[in-house]
């Protein structure tokens, strides 16, 4: 279609009456920072439950035992009775690319206690250097230090300590059913203690060097029940499970790779649900706008109903003159759309770099058992910024579908009429 | 609109104007000039009765048919210009050429030199670049001059072409005019008041409430 003289006229319309066509654009362009800035929020919270959810201890993905969940019996160890080459395996989960550090680890339960006092634990068998690049449990010590491999030292919680009213350097008794059956028992002193902000980990786990669990509960240095591992991108777990499932393969061991998103589907839900609410943020957002585009275009087409009407006279389409129309709602969507991605880069970077801070209003607080931080943290996708703008014009042609219709509509004998 | 009834403003109008002639329709305010006019371009349809242009039955036509027919065959004159504001005076002048051109489906390669010739030809050659306020009224009803004979209309129409201009200006613009509609070949359908106006036309035809009363030759075209 040859460029008519109709996308002059419209572009030109937006310079006559210039502080409307401001005041309009500077509308959407709010619209526009509003959304990709909700929605970066929201994603920013979700990305914060994931990690968070997925770091404190789980990590991203892991492998067991086929049998080994949900009963967690201490002798379904990866590979059955006879175990597996653990330097292996981890070698070749680590070798995924999506994968950044992976770590064994072997679990028991028992009584800890000290003096009169007795409580529940889980005990976690770790390799302190390795469990470092997988989880942020050791990186969350309020005093001492991670246990020392070879020796008989202990990381507790928080809540544990103070229920066994014990510190650094204290000696706690483990009780734990072996997997021979029979009770294994020892002394350990506790080495440093954490605080991760969930209740349920700081009051009753705790950890130790993995040959120092294995020993306790008499299991052979090849026997573990896990191996966690952390992703470069938490949504990049799904595929490398795949990946991880294939290589591991042909050694037959019987074993399952597990992404987060199967072990914790709640968190994956949530996350689905979301970006379901991104779409009720454009919606609002864009509805509210899209009545008062419709006021500037009725105003704006209102005014030049006769300029119509000549358009219409001299042999102009009803159409031609709706797409006129269309064409400077179009091009006010197009200013609009670059003056709300020019404020919104800059918030969105510096809202991504430096989030805000909101622990003056609030505390930590735990959701879907993932610790979340009180910070206005914002991520942002292309999709979303793309989205959005396409919501942006969207928004700008719907509001002037009416008014072109109308504009399409005047009489051109009015014309004539001397006016 | 106004008003619910039906209003006849126009009856057993039974015109026929022959091609290359100048026509002038007069009569009182009221009398229904526009209204026929308005007809005769197809701005408007008749509640009864048929209107044919060039051959073409304006009756069976469509909206969109008529604003095309309009593109290619009809140039106006308005007794308010209304030249379009937001665009120059060559721009105002080009706007029939590029709608004739989408209208044909062939793409003008001259019509920049047709719009400035025109503007020449009405003595506005240093005003192109001009919007219309930056222009009188007499200078702007010459931009709407050259814009009426831009799509080389086989017929021109004018409502008061003078009806906003004093005297002499409108005396100018009358002579334009003519002397257009001469060296371009086109048919004239010229309202006005002004009977000195009208004498300049082969044919003078006069309403009267909504009737032809008067229908003389005045000369050969
Ligand atoms: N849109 C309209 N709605 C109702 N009545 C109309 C309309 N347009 C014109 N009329 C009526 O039709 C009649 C003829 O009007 P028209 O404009 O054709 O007269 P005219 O001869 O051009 O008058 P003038 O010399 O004042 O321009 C008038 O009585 C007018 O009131
Ligand atoms: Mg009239």
């Amino acid at each position: 279609m040859a460029p008519g003289p109709w996308w002059r006229i419209g572009w030109r319309n937006l310079g006559r009456n210039r502080r409307r066509t401001l005041i309009t654009a500077a509308g959407l362009a709010f619209g526009y920072l509003a959304v990709v800035l909700l929605v970066g929020w929201m994603e920013g919270l979700t990305a914060e439950m994931i990690e968070s959810g997925t770091s404190t201890l789980s990590g991203q993905l892991q492998v067991h035992d086929l049998d080994y969940r949900p009963e967690r019996k201490i002798y379904d160890t990866i590979g059955g009775r006879d175990g597996a080459d653990v330097d292996r395996l981890l070698g070749e989960v680590a070798a995924d690319p999506a994968i950044e550090a992976a770590a064994a680890r072997v679990f028991g339960g028992g009584l800890v206690s000290s003096g009169e006092a007795t409580t529940a634990g889980v005990l976690v068998g770790i390799d302190p250097a390795r469990e470092r690049r997988v989880s942020n449990l050791l990186r969350a010590l309020t005093a001492g230090q991670p246990p020392e491999p070879g020796t008989n030292e202990i990381l507790i919680g928080s809540e544990m300590a103070r229920q066994l009213d014990v510190d650094i350097g204290d000696e706690i008794i483990l009780v734990v059913p072996a997997a021979d059956g029979s009770m294994g028992n020892d002394l350990y002193t506790v080495s440093g203690i954490f605080r991760s902000g969930l209740a349920e980990l700081d009051a009753s786990y705790a950890m130790m060097p993995i040959e120092s669990l294995q020993t306790l509960v008499v299991l052979d240095p090849n026997r573990i029940h896990e191996i966690a591992a952390s992703t470069v991108d938490p949504w990049l777990a799904p595929e490398a499970a795949d990946r991880i499932r294939a290589r591991l393969e042909p050694l037959g061991l019987g074993i399952e790779v597990e992404p987060w998103t199967r072990l914790r589907p709640e968190m994956l839900d949530y996350a689905q649900l979301a970006q379901a609410w991104n779409w009720v943020i454009i919606v609002i957002v864009f509805g509210i706008a899209i009545f008062g585009v419709l006021n500037t275009m009725l105003m704006a087409t209102y005014e030049r109903r006769r300029e119509f009407a000549v358009m219409l006279a001299l042999g102009t389409s009803p159409l031609a003159v709706a797409r006129t129309v269309l064409a400077e709602a179009l091009s006010l969507g197009v200013l609009s759309l670059v003056a709300g991605a020019i404020i919104t880069f800059p918030v969105m970077i510096w809202f991504h770099n430096s989030p805000p801070d909101l622990s003056f209003l609030y505390g930590d607080y735990t959701f879907f058992g993932a610790l979340i931080r009180p910070r206005l943290r914002v991520e942002y996708s292309l999709e979303m910024w793309l989205l959005t703008g396409i919501a942006l014009l969207l928004t700008a042609i719907i509001a002037s579908l009416y008014p072109a219709i109308r504009s399409a509509r005047v009489p051109p004998a009015d014309t004539l009429s001397g006016l | 609109m106004s008003g619910g009834r039906p209003l006849t403003v126009l009856r057993d109008i039974n015109l026929e104007i022959e091609a290359r002639s100048a026509v002038a329709i007069v009569g009182p305010s009221g009398s229904g000039k526009t209204t026929l006019l308005a007809l005769l371009a197809g701005l408007d349809l008749p509640t009864a009765g048929s209107v044919t242009l060039d051959g073409q039955l304006l009756n069976d036509l469509t909206e969109d048919e008529r604003a095309t027919l309009r593109a290619e065959k009809v140039g106006f004159v308005f007794q308010s210009f209304q030249l379009i504001p937001t665009l120059t005076a060559l721009e105002n002048v080009l706007v029939p050429i590029e709608l004739q051109a989408r209208a044909a489906k062939h793409d003008g390669s001259e019509p920049e030199r047709r719009a400035r010739e025109l503007l020449a030809r009405v003595g506005l050659a240093d005003r192109e670049h001009h919007y219309p306020a930056q222009l009188s009224g007499g200078e702007q009803q010459r931009v709407g001059l050259a814009r009426a004979f831009a799509n080389r209309p086989k017929i021109l129409m004018a409502d008061e072409p003078t009806g906003n201009l004093d005297a002499d200006t409108g005396g100018t613009v009358i002579d334009l005019m003519v002397r257009l509609n001469q060296e371009e070949g086109t048919t004239l359908l010229l309202v006005t008041h002004d009977t000195q106006l009208a004498s300049k036309a082969h044919r003078i035809v006069r309403l009267s409430g909504g009737a032809v009363v008067e229908d003389r030759r005045v000369s050969a075209p």
